[in-house]
Protein backbone atom coordinates (compact mmCIF):
# COMPACT_ATOMS: atom_id res chain seq x y z
CA UNK A 1 0.00 0.00 0.00
CA UNK A 2 1.57 3.29 -0.79
CA UNK A 3 1.34 5.74 2.44
CA UNK A 4 2.99 8.87 0.44
CA UNK A 5 0.38 10.70 3.20
CA UNK A 6 -0.10 8.31 5.91
CA UNK A 7 -1.73 10.44 8.03
CA UNK A 8 -3.87 11.66 4.45
CA UNK A 9 -4.96 7.83 4.98
CA UNK A 10 -6.35 7.67 8.05
CA UNK A 11 -8.81 9.78 6.41
CA UNK A 12 -10.56 7.22 4.30
CA UNK A 13 -13.31 6.10 6.87
CA UNK A 14 -14.23 9.75 7.66
CA UNK A 15 -14.09 10.59 4.05
CA UNK A 16 -16.49 7.17 2.83
CA UNK A 17 -18.88 8.31 5.59
CA UNK A 18 -18.75 12.36 4.28
CA UNK A 19 -17.54 13.05 7.49
CA UNK A 20 -15.20 15.41 6.11
CA UNK A 21 -15.07 19.42 5.59
CA UNK A 22 -15.07 20.30 1.38
CA UNK A 23 -11.23 21.51 2.18
CA UNK A 24 -10.52 17.43 3.53
CA UNK A 25 -12.14 16.09 1.04
CA UNK A 26 -10.61 18.13 -1.94
CA UNK A 27 -7.07 16.87 -0.45
CA UNK A 28 -7.96 12.98 -0.16
CA UNK A 29 -9.41 13.54 -3.50
CA UNK A 30 -5.75 14.28 -4.91
CA UNK A 31 -4.25 11.61 -2.40
CA UNK A 32 -6.85 9.16 -3.94
CA UNK A 33 -6.01 10.16 -7.81
CA UNK A 34 -2.04 8.40 -6.95
CA UNK A 35 -2.86 5.47 -5.10
CA UNK A 36 -4.77 2.75 -6.63
CA UNK A 37 -4.82 0.76 -2.89
CA UNK A 38 -7.02 3.71 -1.38
CA UNK A 39 -9.43 3.00 -4.15
CA UNK A 40 -9.95 -0.27 -3.56
CA UNK A 41 -10.03 0.44 0.30
CA UNK A 42 -12.77 3.33 -0.75
CA UNK A 43 -14.89 1.06 -2.74
CA UNK A 44 -15.18 -1.38 -0.18
CA UNK A 45 -15.82 0.87 2.69
CA UNK A 46 -18.78 2.64 0.45
CA UNK A 47 -20.35 -1.06 -0.02
CA UNK A 48 -20.34 -0.64 3.76
CA UNK A 49 -21.95 2.60 4.22
CA UNK A 50 -24.74 2.03 1.48
CA UNK A 51 -25.86 -0.66 3.97
CA UNK A 52 -26.27 2.19 6.34
CA UNK A 53 -28.69 3.93 3.95
CA UNK A 54 -30.67 0.49 2.97
CA UNK A 55 -31.28 -0.19 6.34
CA UNK A 56 -32.57 3.23 7.19
CA UNK A 57 -35.39 2.79 4.26
CA UNK A 58 -38.42 4.30 4.56
CA UNK A 59 -41.53 4.39 2.13
CA UNK A 60 -41.91 7.49 0.12
CA UNK A 61 -45.51 8.55 -0.44
CA UNK A 62 -47.58 7.58 -3.52
CA UNK A 63 -47.24 11.29 -4.21
CA UNK A 64 -43.83 11.67 -4.33
CA UNK A 65 -43.43 8.66 -6.31
CA UNK A 66 -45.79 10.07 -9.29
CA UNK A 67 -44.01 13.39 -8.71
CA UNK A 68 -40.45 11.77 -9.37
CA UNK A 69 -41.43 9.95 -12.22
CA UNK A 70 -43.23 12.90 -13.82
CA UNK A 71 -40.43 15.06 -13.32
CA UNK A 72 -37.92 12.46 -14.49
CA UNK A 73 -39.69 12.36 -18.05
CA UNK A 74 -39.70 16.26 -18.17
CA UNK A 75 -35.57 16.26 -17.40
CA UNK A 76 -32.86 15.78 -20.18
CA UNK A 77 -29.85 13.04 -19.46
CA UNK A 78 -26.72 13.99 -19.66
CA UNK A 79 -24.91 11.67 -22.39
CA UNK A 80 -21.74 9.63 -21.25
CA UNK A 81 -18.39 11.14 -20.62
CA UNK A 82 -16.87 9.85 -24.09
CA UNK A 83 -13.39 11.05 -23.64
CA UNK A 84 -11.24 13.28 -21.52
CA UNK A 85 -11.21 12.21 -17.27
CA UNK A 86 -12.85 8.82 -16.06
CA UNK A 87 -16.38 9.33 -15.27
CA UNK A 88 -16.44 10.98 -12.09
CA UNK A 89 -19.38 10.19 -9.64
CA UNK A 90 -22.59 12.80 -10.85
CA UNK A 91 -22.04 16.28 -10.89
CA UNK A 92 -22.99 18.10 -7.48
CA UNK A 93 -24.40 20.91 -7.28
CA UNK A 94 -23.25 23.17 -4.31
CA UNK A 95 -26.99 24.51 -2.78
CA UNK A 96 -26.50 27.59 -1.58
CA UNK A 97 -30.10 28.08 0.18
CA UNK A 98 -30.29 29.18 3.71
CA UNK A 99 -32.16 27.12 5.80
CA UNK A 100 -30.55 28.40 9.15
CA UNK A 101 -32.98 28.47 11.81
CA UNK A 102 -36.38 28.34 9.95
CA UNK A 103 -35.46 25.17 8.40
CA UNK A 104 -33.68 24.00 11.95
CA UNK A 105 -36.99 24.55 13.67
CA UNK A 106 -39.34 23.29 11.05
CA UNK A 107 -37.13 19.99 11.34
CA UNK A 108 -37.46 19.62 14.78
CA UNK A 109 -40.65 20.51 15.15
CA UNK A 110 -41.18 18.16 12.33
CA UNK A 111 -40.01 15.45 14.04
CA UNK A 112 -41.39 15.59 17.21
CA UNK A 113 -44.94 16.20 15.34
CA UNK A 114 -44.47 12.98 14.00
CA UNK A 115 -44.40 11.86 17.19
CA UNK A 116 -47.45 13.48 18.17
CA UNK A 117 -49.15 12.27 15.15
CA UNK A 118 -48.22 8.58 16.04
CA UNK A 119 -49.36 8.77 19.14
CA UNK A 120 -52.42 10.51 17.47
CA UNK A 121 -52.47 13.20 20.20
CA UNK A 122 -51.97 16.71 17.78
CA UNK A 123 -53.91 19.56 18.58
CA UNK A 124 -54.92 21.67 21.37
CA UNK A 125 -58.10 19.54 21.49
CA UNK A 126 -56.33 17.28 22.62
CA UNK A 127 -54.14 18.31 25.45
CA UNK A 128 -55.78 17.48 27.99
CA UNK A 129 -55.27 13.83 26.98
CA UNK A 130 -51.67 14.04 26.70
CA UNK A 131 -49.42 12.70 29.59
CA UNK A 132 -46.30 14.87 30.63
CA UNK A 133 -43.86 13.51 27.37
CA UNK A 134 -46.39 13.99 25.25
CA UNK A 135 -47.15 17.56 26.44
CA UNK A 136 -43.82 18.18 26.87
CA UNK A 137 -43.27 17.11 22.80
CA UNK A 138 -46.11 19.27 22.14
CA UNK A 139 -44.74 22.23 23.56
CA UNK A 140 -41.68 21.72 22.03
CA UNK A 141 -42.83 21.80 18.86
CA UNK A 142 -45.09 24.68 19.21
CA UNK A 143 -42.17 26.74 20.78
CA UNK A 144 -40.26 25.90 17.81
CA UNK A 145 -42.72 26.49 15.23
CA UNK A 146 -44.19 29.62 16.90
CA UNK A 147 -43.38 32.63 14.37
CA UNK A 148 -41.51 34.64 17.00
CA UNK A 149 -39.33 31.69 17.78
CA UNK A 150 -36.03 33.45 19.25
CA UNK A 151 -32.82 31.15 19.77
CA UNK A 152 -30.81 32.65 22.23
CA UNK A 153 -27.15 30.97 23.34
CA UNK A 154 -24.86 32.23 26.32
CA UNK A 155 -21.93 30.60 28.57
CA UNK A 156 -22.49 28.85 31.23
CA UNK A 157 -19.52 30.33 34.02
CA UNK A 158 -18.48 26.77 35.02
CA UNK A 159 -18.25 26.17 31.42
CA UNK A 160 -20.53 24.58 28.85
CA UNK A 161 -22.93 26.25 26.57
CA UNK A 162 -27.02 27.51 27.33
CA UNK A 163 -29.27 27.50 24.53
CA UNK A 164 -32.96 28.95 24.55
CA UNK A 165 -35.45 28.97 21.99
CA UNK A 166 -38.27 31.00 23.21
CA UNK A 167 -41.92 32.02 22.19
CA UNK A 168 -43.65 35.29 24.06
CA UNK A 169 -47.04 33.49 22.10
CA UNK A 170 -46.81 30.15 22.82
CA UNK A 171 -45.60 31.49 26.22
CA UNK A 172 -42.87 29.08 27.02
CA UNK A 173 -38.86 28.12 26.44
CA UNK A 174 -36.97 25.32 25.41
CA UNK A 175 -34.13 25.05 27.12
CA UNK A 176 -30.78 22.89 25.82
CA UNK A 177 -26.97 22.86 27.13
CA UNK A 178 -23.61 21.49 26.15
CA UNK A 179 -20.76 20.63 28.04
CA UNK A 180 -21.39 21.46 31.71
CA UNK A 181 -18.85 20.77 34.10
CA UNK A 182 -20.15 17.72 36.07
CA UNK A 183 -21.15 17.53 39.48
CA UNK A 184 -20.82 15.75 42.31
CA UNK A 185 -23.23 13.07 43.26
CA UNK A 186 -25.05 15.09 45.98
CA UNK A 187 -25.44 17.95 43.64
CA UNK A 188 -27.87 18.77 40.08
CA UNK A 189 -28.24 21.81 38.10
CA UNK A 190 -31.37 23.66 38.87
CA UNK A 191 -33.05 26.30 36.20
CA UNK A 192 -34.76 29.22 37.32
CA UNK A 193 -36.61 31.95 36.09
CA UNK A 194 -35.54 35.10 37.21
CA UNK A 195 -37.74 38.13 37.14
CA UNK A 196 -38.19 41.29 39.13
CA UNK A 197 -39.83 39.88 41.89
CA UNK A 198 -37.91 37.09 42.21
CA UNK A 199 -36.58 33.50 41.05
CA UNK A 200 -39.21 31.07 40.40
CA UNK A 201 -37.61 27.21 39.90
CA UNK A 202 -37.70 26.25 36.46
CA UNK A 203 -37.13 22.28 36.66
CA UNK A 204 -33.92 20.04 37.89
CA UNK A 205 -31.32 19.73 34.62
CA UNK A 206 -31.52 16.21 33.94
CA UNK A 207 -27.79 14.10 33.63
CA UNK A 208 -26.34 14.56 30.47
CA UNK A 209 -26.15 12.30 27.46
CA UNK A 210 -23.18 10.61 26.52
CA UNK A 211 -22.42 12.92 24.33
CA UNK A 212 -22.55 15.79 26.96
CA UNK A 213 -26.06 17.38 25.98
CA UNK A 214 -28.42 18.12 28.16
CA UNK A 215 -32.64 18.57 27.75
CA UNK A 216 -34.27 19.72 25.43
CA UNK A 217 -36.34 20.69 29.03
CA UNK A 218 -39.18 23.05 28.73
CA UNK A 219 -39.93 25.66 30.95
CA UNK A 220 -43.57 27.21 31.05
CA UNK A 221 -45.06 30.89 32.25
CA UNK A 222 -42.90 33.25 31.27
CA UNK A 223 -43.05 36.95 32.55
CA UNK A 224 -42.22 40.51 31.28
CA UNK A 225 -38.11 40.58 32.15
CA UNK A 226 -37.27 37.59 33.40
CA UNK A 227 -34.38 36.31 32.99
CA UNK A 228 -33.20 32.42 32.70
CA UNK A 229 -30.85 31.32 35.64
CA UNK A 230 -29.24 28.12 36.66
CA UNK A 231 -27.14 27.74 39.86
CA UNK A 232 -25.93 24.23 41.47
CA UNK A 233 -28.14 22.92 44.22
CA UNK A 234 -29.07 19.53 46.61
CA UNK A 235 -29.93 17.05 44.66
CA UNK A 236 -33.59 17.67 45.53
CA UNK A 237 -33.80 20.76 44.36
CA UNK A 238 -34.20 24.32 46.56
CA UNK A 239 -37.62 26.34 45.95
CA UNK A 240 -34.99 29.58 46.09
CA UNK A 241 -31.75 29.52 44.68
CA UNK A 242 -28.60 29.40 47.32
CA UNK A 243 -25.49 30.01 44.83
CA UNK A 244 -24.80 32.69 43.00
CA UNK A 245 -25.85 31.85 39.28
CA UNK A 246 -23.69 30.63 36.41
CA UNK A 247 -25.94 31.64 33.93
CA UNK A 248 -27.41 35.06 33.24
CA UNK A 249 -29.81 34.88 29.76
CA UNK A 250 -32.39 37.50 29.42
CA UNK A 251 -35.23 36.97 27.45
CA UNK A 252 -36.41 38.95 24.96
CA UNK A 253 -39.73 40.87 24.96
CA UNK B 1 -36.41 2.44 23.16
CA UNK B 2 -33.67 0.30 23.74
CA UNK B 3 -35.46 -2.87 24.50
CA UNK B 4 -35.64 -5.35 21.35
CA UNK B 5 -32.02 -4.10 20.30
CA UNK B 6 -30.13 -7.18 21.92
CA UNK B 7 -32.64 -9.55 20.81
CA UNK B 8 -31.41 -12.56 18.78
CA UNK B 9 -31.23 -11.86 14.99
CA UNK B 10 -33.28 -13.45 12.29
CA UNK B 11 -36.13 -14.75 14.83
CA UNK B 12 -38.68 -13.24 11.92
CA UNK B 13 -37.87 -12.64 8.23
CA UNK B 14 -36.97 -14.06 4.97
CA UNK B 15 -33.61 -16.13 5.12
CA UNK B 16 -29.96 -14.75 4.13
CA UNK B 17 -30.23 -14.26 0.26
CA UNK B 18 -33.63 -12.83 0.24
CA UNK B 19 -34.10 -8.67 0.14
CA UNK B 20 -32.93 -6.56 -3.35
CA UNK B 21 -31.91 -9.21 -5.59
CA UNK B 22 -27.62 -8.88 -6.57
CA UNK B 23 -26.44 -5.64 -7.35
CA UNK B 24 -26.07 -6.76 -11.04
CA UNK B 25 -29.80 -6.01 -11.38
CA UNK B 26 -29.07 -2.89 -10.24
CA UNK B 27 -26.31 -2.16 -12.82
CA UNK B 28 -27.92 -3.02 -15.67
CA UNK B 29 -31.11 -1.23 -14.81
CA UNK B 30 -28.70 1.88 -14.45
CA UNK B 31 -27.44 1.15 -17.83
CA UNK B 32 -31.20 0.87 -19.42
CA UNK B 33 -32.30 4.40 -17.45
CA UNK B 34 -29.22 6.28 -19.44
CA UNK B 35 -30.49 5.04 -22.71
CA UNK B 36 -34.13 7.13 -21.30
CA UNK B 37 -35.53 4.07 -20.58
CA UNK B 38 -38.64 5.24 -18.61
CA UNK B 39 -39.92 2.16 -17.26
CA UNK B 40 -36.24 1.26 -16.08
CA UNK B 41 -36.36 4.45 -14.27
CA UNK B 42 -39.58 3.04 -12.73
CA UNK B 43 -37.89 -0.17 -11.50
CA UNK B 44 -35.08 1.55 -10.70
CA UNK B 45 -37.44 4.15 -8.07
CA UNK B 46 -38.99 0.77 -6.90
CA UNK B 47 -35.59 -0.40 -5.74
CA UNK B 48 -33.91 2.58 -3.80
CA UNK B 49 -36.50 5.02 -3.47
CA UNK B 50 -37.02 4.28 0.15
CA UNK B 51 -33.38 3.69 0.86
CA UNK B 52 -32.76 7.04 -0.75
CA UNK B 53 -35.14 8.55 1.62
CA UNK B 54 -34.75 7.29 4.55
CA UNK B 55 -30.84 8.02 4.37
CA UNK B 56 -31.49 11.45 3.47
CA UNK B 57 -34.07 11.57 6.08
CA UNK B 58 -32.06 10.71 8.85
CA UNK B 59 -29.27 13.29 7.91
CA UNK B 60 -31.98 16.29 6.88
CA UNK B 61 -34.67 15.41 9.80
CA UNK B 62 -37.40 17.55 8.06
CA UNK B 63 -39.99 15.52 6.14
CA UNK B 64 -40.42 18.07 3.32
CA UNK B 65 -37.27 19.07 2.81
CA UNK B 66 -35.89 16.05 3.25
CA UNK B 67 -38.56 15.08 0.07
CA UNK B 68 -37.17 17.78 -1.65
CA UNK B 69 -33.82 16.47 -1.46
CA UNK B 70 -34.33 12.78 -2.08
CA UNK B 71 -36.17 13.70 -5.03
CA UNK B 72 -32.99 15.99 -6.57
CA UNK B 73 -31.12 12.68 -5.75
CA UNK B 74 -33.67 10.76 -7.64
CA UNK B 75 -33.66 13.02 -10.58
CA UNK B 76 -29.83 13.08 -10.87
CA UNK B 77 -29.68 9.21 -11.43
CA UNK B 78 -32.00 9.29 -14.33
CA UNK B 79 -29.90 12.53 -15.23
CA UNK B 80 -26.47 11.04 -14.79
CA UNK B 81 -27.37 7.23 -15.39
CA UNK B 82 -24.78 7.20 -18.34
CA UNK B 83 -21.60 8.65 -15.57
CA UNK B 84 -22.16 5.63 -13.60
CA UNK B 85 -19.18 2.58 -14.17
CA UNK B 86 -19.85 -0.43 -12.75
CA UNK B 87 -15.69 -0.66 -13.10
CA UNK B 88 -15.67 1.57 -10.05
CA UNK B 89 -18.08 -0.09 -7.73
CA UNK B 90 -21.48 -1.38 -7.55
CA UNK B 91 -24.70 0.76 -7.88
CA UNK B 92 -25.84 0.10 -4.32
CA UNK B 93 -23.00 2.16 -3.62
CA UNK B 94 -22.82 4.88 -6.21
CA UNK B 95 -26.69 5.19 -5.32
CA UNK B 96 -26.44 5.66 -1.93
CA UNK B 97 -23.42 7.95 -2.03
CA UNK B 98 -25.02 10.44 -4.20
CA UNK B 99 -28.08 10.21 -1.92
CA UNK B 100 -25.76 10.76 1.30
CA UNK B 101 -23.36 13.45 0.51
CA UNK B 102 -26.38 15.44 -1.16
CA UNK B 103 -27.99 15.27 2.48
CA UNK B 104 -24.73 16.66 4.29
CA UNK B 105 -24.82 19.03 1.74
CA UNK B 106 -28.29 20.52 2.65
CA UNK B 107 -27.45 20.19 6.50
CA UNK B 108 -24.18 21.97 6.11
CA UNK B 109 -24.46 24.46 4.19
CA UNK B 110 -24.46 27.59 5.97
CA UNK B 111 -24.72 26.15 9.56
CA UNK B 112 -24.39 28.82 12.92
CA UNK B 113 -22.75 26.99 16.28
CA UNK B 114 -26.07 27.55 17.67
CA UNK B 115 -27.96 25.55 15.29
CA UNK B 116 -25.32 23.23 15.28
CA UNK B 117 -25.63 22.66 19.36
CA UNK B 118 -29.27 22.44 19.48
CA UNK B 119 -28.84 19.49 16.61
CA UNK B 120 -26.29 18.27 18.77
CA UNK B 121 -28.54 18.20 21.53
CA UNK B 122 -31.29 16.33 19.29
CA UNK B 123 -28.58 14.09 18.12
CA UNK B 124 -29.19 11.54 20.53
CA UNK B 125 -32.89 11.24 19.42
CA UNK B 126 -31.60 11.15 15.84
CA UNK B 127 -29.57 7.88 16.82
CA UNK B 128 -32.46 6.54 18.98
CA UNK B 129 -35.19 7.02 15.88
CA UNK B 130 -33.13 5.17 13.75
CA UNK B 131 -31.52 2.37 15.61
CA UNK B 132 -35.65 1.55 16.25
CA UNK B 133 -36.37 2.13 12.33
CA UNK B 134 -33.46 -0.73 12.03
CA UNK B 135 -35.86 -3.36 13.77
CA UNK B 136 -38.12 -5.12 11.20
CA UNK B 137 -36.24 -6.38 7.83
CA UNK B 138 -33.44 -8.93 7.47
CA UNK B 139 -30.94 -5.96 5.95
CA UNK B 140 -31.87 -3.82 8.84
CA UNK B 141 -31.31 -6.59 11.05
CA UNK B 142 -27.74 -7.59 9.69
CA UNK B 143 -26.84 -3.94 9.87
CA UNK B 144 -27.69 -3.91 13.38
CA UNK B 145 -26.07 -7.41 14.39
CA UNK B 146 -23.01 -6.02 12.83
CA UNK B 147 -22.88 -2.66 13.96
CA UNK B 148 -23.43 -4.22 17.37
CA UNK B 149 -20.10 -6.12 16.72
CA UNK B 150 -18.07 -2.44 16.72
CA UNK B 151 -16.93 -0.93 19.80
CA UNK B 152 -18.68 1.70 21.38
CA UNK B 153 -16.57 4.19 20.21
CA UNK B 154 -16.50 2.77 16.64
CA UNK B 155 -19.99 2.65 16.96
CA UNK B 156 -21.00 5.73 18.24
CA UNK B 157 -18.20 7.63 15.20
CA UNK B 158 -19.90 5.71 12.43
CA UNK B 159 -23.59 6.53 13.32
CA UNK B 160 -23.07 10.06 14.73
CA UNK B 161 -21.13 10.67 11.30
CA UNK B 162 -23.25 8.93 8.83
CA UNK B 163 -26.96 9.40 10.55
CA UNK B 164 -25.76 13.09 12.47
CA UNK B 165 -24.26 14.17 8.90
CA UNK B 166 -21.47 15.54 11.28
CA UNK B 167 -17.77 16.01 10.46
CA UNK B 168 -15.28 13.88 11.85
CA UNK B 169 -14.15 17.12 14.21
CA UNK B 170 -17.80 17.66 15.32
CA UNK B 171 -17.90 14.01 16.20
CA UNK B 172 -15.00 14.31 18.24
CA UNK B 173 -16.68 17.01 19.77
CA UNK B 174 -19.51 15.71 20.69
CA UNK B 175 -17.70 12.96 22.03
CA UNK B 176 -14.89 14.41 24.17
CA UNK B 177 -12.32 12.58 22.33
CA UNK B 178 -9.88 13.59 20.24
CA UNK B 179 -10.20 14.05 16.44
CA UNK B 180 -7.32 11.86 15.23
CA UNK B 181 -8.96 9.01 17.62
CA UNK B 182 -12.50 8.74 16.06
CA UNK B 183 -10.91 9.20 12.21
CA UNK B 184 -9.46 5.95 12.92
CA UNK B 185 -11.95 4.47 14.95
CA UNK B 186 -14.13 5.40 11.73
CA UNK B 187 -11.74 3.69 9.35
CA UNK B 188 -11.55 0.84 11.87
CA UNK B 189 -15.28 0.59 12.21
CA UNK B 190 -16.24 0.82 8.63
CA UNK B 191 -13.78 -1.74 7.60
CA UNK B 192 -14.93 -4.36 10.71
CA UNK B 193 -18.46 -3.22 9.33
CA UNK B 194 -17.87 -4.14 5.60
CA UNK B 195 -15.91 -7.63 6.96
CA UNK B 196 -18.99 -8.52 9.06
CA UNK B 197 -21.63 -7.54 6.02
CA UNK B 198 -19.79 -9.57 3.52
CA UNK B 199 -19.67 -6.30 1.17
CA UNK B 200 -16.52 -6.11 -0.69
Amino acid sequence: MRLRGSDLHTLAGAYALDAVTDADRARFERHLAGCEACRQEIRGLREATARLAAASAVQPSAAFREATLRAAGRTRQLPPVVRGRAAAGPARRRLARRWWLPGLVAGVAAALAVIAVVTGLIGPAARHQMDPAQLRNHTIAAVLNAPDATMLTAKVSTGGTATVVMSHRVDALVFMAAHLRPLPAADRYELWLMGPRGARPAGMLPAASRAGMVGPMVVSGLAAGDRVGLTVEPAMGMRRPTAPPLLDLRLTR
Amino acid sequence: MTEGRDKPAGAAGPGPGAGPGPDADLAALLSRVARGDERAFELLYERVAGPVLGVVRAVVRDPAQSEEVAQEVLLDLWRTASRFDAGRGSGVAWVMTLAHRRAVDRVRSEQKNTERELRAALSAIAYDEVTEAVETRLERERVRRCLASLTGLQRESVTLAYYGGYTYREVAGLLGVAAGTVKTRMRDGLIRLRDCLGVE
